[in-house]
């Protein structure tokens, strides 16, 4: 790319970033909402919400998740990935599609599976209670909603760190394995570290999804009142009775003013990213590491954590899509049903929920990732304030939780005139999620692009072929592994995203999500599981087909 | 191979979207376009318009599939209207309405919600136009502000229990016998009580106000419900589901509608009272906006929702009848008139959107709940 159409590319993104964020920060000054003729500047919304107590318990628990989940997630996510993708671990291609299942389920849903297997009246704690006569564990607690949300955020380290990992040569494992360095010595003092950037960004991104945690503790935070910074918007609104936007985007304010010093940290931090290049001009294969008698406390640790984090929602949520009642007192075998998925298929729209989830999120997905490798090319090596600019405003659209960014990006669509006449298709909604989940799909396609050595295009410049195609025939093939592994996330995570969408979706456009939360809305509780067991069926199908189609087009 | 596996895919996508190109719905009767029994023959000029509009927005916080059979009825009758039902929680109806209204690029023909408060402070806004509906004969005097804020509905806040786990004896039938249960048997009952959460939840809030207008001991009930530590919601579907499980036995305020549906479903879990010192009636308002894009479509509607037809078709799923000429087949039925206390639709609801009172009462609740 040359140099005027990567700044055409960042001023773009440029736009498309800060009109929401812009209307947002615009909004927390006024006394009403934007729109209305007679609002005012004042500081009042800040006056509000930095006197409300609420809002720093709020802030508090928040960055104590956060803190707690990122804590949790990146080291077990990035041993994880070290063990699928380097070591000849047993059955490691049967593992790898499990590891993502609590990606793909939407939080609300499995926080919900979560009380089913593990609450007070749990499947579970029930069984557990017959044999102790108490149950050792509350699953309201704070600590217990950070280890939860500490290991459902793994599978996002884990598809950073393997991303990365698999374009890496084996010779210095080989190297390291040689002089005799154990395996686990291996992964810490070797192969995590030429990885470094890729756990770095994902550190800093689930640190960030943290601060934004929604459906996590609507639920679980539910019974003891444990607010969150998503949830303390609930429960502004309600406390004046109607939605005060000002206040709403005081909120968000302060996230950015999180955000912003935490990507000058991430950035110092990546200084020397050139340390960590390993696709060279040499070629090398990957051998996995051998790791002999450490195959068993791995297995121990990945079976543990896929019993913990899957199959105990999963098995429950599924469970309770079976059943009519559930809990103490209730022989399960009494109460089996099929009555939820008959239900289920007179539901109004449901398969074009279904239909529209799926196209938004293979084809829309595979679109966006496109977007996101434009993007990254523009920034490809080179050095200006224009990439600095840009890894500021990659996290900014993030800082607003899904709510208020579906608001945000609503609004913009509906005040800007050429926008108006998309706002109820399926672009709009594309729209939206592609720049909500901007941060995640860059982060991976640069993590991969991070790794080239530059002699490989610096050799195509030198023989003569042209920057774009430099990037098409050299650079593109090349990260090829990491664009699809990105594209594998983006599909999950628009598979599942709602709230970005909310006011975006009408009749026609809606998705999975959207049934589901109008459904929880409403205590038909019974459909939602079924859905959901639906959903999950689904897209286990949608990862078996592609790995066994994996396995065929490599040989 | 890669090619043949695209074929599949797209073969596979092919056929779906068949399906669904195919309509739901086909019937739709010729005589079907006739003025309603009883209604004033200048209103086959309204049916007229509204076929001429041919579509209908209606933004509504019922679940689609509670309704199915209540659009589907409407569909048949006017089927040359095209219907799109959008649901939403209440408070995004709220604000995606607002915006809409201010960008003036169309917004929804007819706004339908359970968030009574926040739909009359829209209609005293002047978003709402007036329509005298034809069936007004049949409706009760607080169901119907300035002919442009009609109550739909009469749906009972009830108290849920757990049938396999509160005794006989201890259900209660009164407010009274619940407050005096939980005081007697604090221990027993601790952290098994459940409601809405005032300070999180707008209907909750809505409900508790109202109890405390209708009954002077209700903070002697909250106070009583703190001290058993009850535990409080946001939502119907995580209070629900956690009675049917025993993770809590007793639910305070319910909407009543939820908690029979799923008593249907699961009678051997669930049990409702509607308490017969006072029982708190809920109403979905339903208003057309002044920027409606199909007015005369709208007032089909409403109308359509008010008829014996559109009410009967609610009643079968547990949303009682507004109509006074329907009251027997409501969840209601057996209640004496003089106990049931409907929340009026009117200026009233305005009271707590005053933000210092609001601030107050939600003060008093704290207190309350804290024993103090």
């Amino acid at each position: 790319m040359n140099r005027a159409t990567r700044i055409a590319v960042i001023v773009a993104m440029a736009i498309a970033v800060l009109a929401p964020i812009g209307l947002v920060v615009y909004q927390s000054f006024l006394d009403g909402p934007f729109f209305q003729p007679k609002t005012a500047f004042t500081l009042s919304a800040y006056d509000f919400v930095l006197d409300d107590e609420d809002f720093f318990d709020a802030l508090w628990n928040s960055a104590v998740i956060a803190f707690g989940m990122t804590a949790i997630a990146v080291p077990v996510g990035a041993i994880l990935a070290f063990l699928m993708v380097r070591t000849d671990l047993p059955g490691r291609r049967w593992i790898e599609p499990v590891i993502l299942v609590p990606m793909f389920v939407s939080s609300v849903v499995l926080a919900f599976g979560f009380v089913v297997s593990l609450g007070p009246a749990g499947i579970v704690s029930l069984w557990v209670k017959s044999w102790l006569g108490t149950i050792p564990w509350y699953l309201y607690s704070k600590w217990m909603l950070i280890v939860i949300a500490g290991l459902t955020h793994v599978p996002h380290v884990f598809l950073y760190t393997s991303s990365g990992l698999r374009s890496l040569g084996s010779d210095v494992e080989e190297a390291a394995r040689m002089t005799g360095a154990g395996p686990l010595r291996v992964a810490l003092t070797v192969s995590l570290p030429m990885v470094m950037p890729n756990i770095l960004y994902a550190a800093v991104l689930v640190f960030f999804l943290g601060f934004e945690l929604f459906g996590l503790p609507l639920v679980l935070g539910d019974p003891e009142g444990i607010l969150v910074l998503a949830t303390y918007l609930y429960k502004l609104t309600n406390k004046l009775g109607t939605p005060s936007y000002q206040l709403m985007a005081v909120v968000v304010v302060s996230i950015i003013c999180i955000a912003l010093p935490l990507v000058a940290l991430q950035r110092h931090l990546l200084r020397t990213a050139n340390r960590y290049v390993s696709v060279k001009g040499k070629a090398s294969a990957q051998k996995p590491v051998t790791i002999g008698f450490w195959r068993w406390p791995a297995v121990a640790l990945i079976v543990c954590w896929l019993a913990f984090t899957v199959v105990v929602p999963i098995s429950g949520l599924i469970l309770r899509a079976f059943v009519s009642s559930w809990g103490e007192g209730v022989q399960l075998s009494q109460v089996l049903t099929l009555d939820h998925f008959r239900e289920l298929m007179h539901f109004p729209n449901l398969v074009r929920g279904i239909v529209n989830t799926l196209l938004i999120a293979s084809v829309g997905g595979a679109l966006s990732v496109g977007v996101y490798t434009v993007l990254n090319l523009a920034a490809h090596r080179w050095q200006s304030g224009w990439t600095r600019l840009m890894d500021y405003l990659v996290l900014l659209p993030r800082a607003m939780p899904g709510l208020v960014a579906g608001l945000a990006i609503f609004w913009v669509f509906l005040f800007t005139p050429f926008l108006s006449p998309m706002r109820q298709t399926m672009i709009a909604i594309w729209v939206a999620y592609t720049l909500v989940w901007l941060a995640y799909g860059m982060r991976l396609v640069s993590g991969a692009l991070l790794q080239i050595g530059p002699e490989l295009e610096e050799a195509g410049r030198v023989v003569g072929a042209s920057a774009g195609r430099v990037s098409r025939d050299l650079t593109l093939p090349l990260i090829k592994v990491g664009l699809i592994s990105s594209w594998l996330l983006i599909f999950i995570t628009f598979m599942r995203e709602y709230s970005t969408g909310v006011y975006l979706l009408s009749p026609g456009t809606e998705v999975i999500g959207s049934l589901l939360v109008s459904l929880w809305g409403s205590g038909a509780v019974d459909l939602v599981t079924a859905l959901s067991t639906v959903n999950i069926a689904m897209i286990g199908c949608g990862l078996l087909l592609m790995s066994l189609f994996g396995k065929r087009s490599h040989g | 191979m890669s090619r043949k596996f695209a074929l599949l895919v797209a073969t596979a996508l092919t056929a779906v979207s068949l399906t669904i190109t195919v309509p739901g719905l086909t019937a739709g009767t010729a005589q079907a376009q006739s003025v309603p029994a009883g209604y004033d023959p200048s209103y086959a000029k309204i049916i007229e318009a509204a076929n001429q509009e041919g579509a209908l927005s209606i933004y509504s916080a019922t679940d689609a599939s509670a309704v199915s059979e209540l659009l589907k009825g409407f569909e048949a009758l006017y089927p040359k209207i095209k219907l799109e039902y959008a649901d939403q929680n209440s408070t995004e109806m709220y604000n995606r309405f607002i915006s809409e209204a201010a960008a003036n690029t169309g917004t929804a023909d007819l706004m339908w919600s359970s968030a009574m408060d926040l739909q009359i402070k829209l209609v005293n806004d002047g978003y709402a136009q007036p329509y005298a509906t034809q069936e007004s004969k049949a409706l009760p005097a607080w169901a119907n502000w300035k002919n442009e804020a009609y109550g739909t509905t009469a749906e009972p806040i009830v108290f849920a229990y757990n049938k396999r786990l509160v005794p006989e004896a201890d259900v209660p039938k009164t407010h009274a016998d619940l407050a005096k249960l939980l005081t007697a048997k604090a221990d027993a009952y601790k952290g098994k009580v459940t409601s809405y959460d005032p300070e999180r939840s707008g209907v909750g809030f809505l409900y508790i106000t109202q109890d405390a207008q209708a009954n002077s001991n209700t903070w002697d009930l909250v106070k009583a419900m703190g001290q058993t530590g009850v535990k409080l919601y946001t939502s119907s579907g995580a209070m629900i589901e956690r009675l049917t499980s025993g993770e809590h036995t007793i639910g305070y305020n319910m909407i009543g509608s939820y908690v029979l549906e799923r008593q249907k479903k699961d009678p051997t879990s669930i049990g409702v009272v509607l308490p017969n010192d006072y029982t708190i009636v809920m109403s979905r308002i339903a208003f057309i906006p002044k920027a409606a894009r199909h007015p005369n479509a709208a007032k089909l509607f409403l109308d359509y929702l008010l008829s014996k037809q559109g009410q009967e078709a609610m009643v079968a799923r547990y949303m009682g009848s507004i109509r006074t000429d329907l009251t027997h087949i409501n969840p209601t039925a057996d209640l004496p008139e003089s106990m049931l206390r409907p929340i009026q639709v009117g200026p009233e609801l305005l009271t707590y959107l005053d933000q210092a009172k609001r601030l107050k009462f939600l003060k008093d609740w704290q207190k309350s709940l804290q024993g103090k």
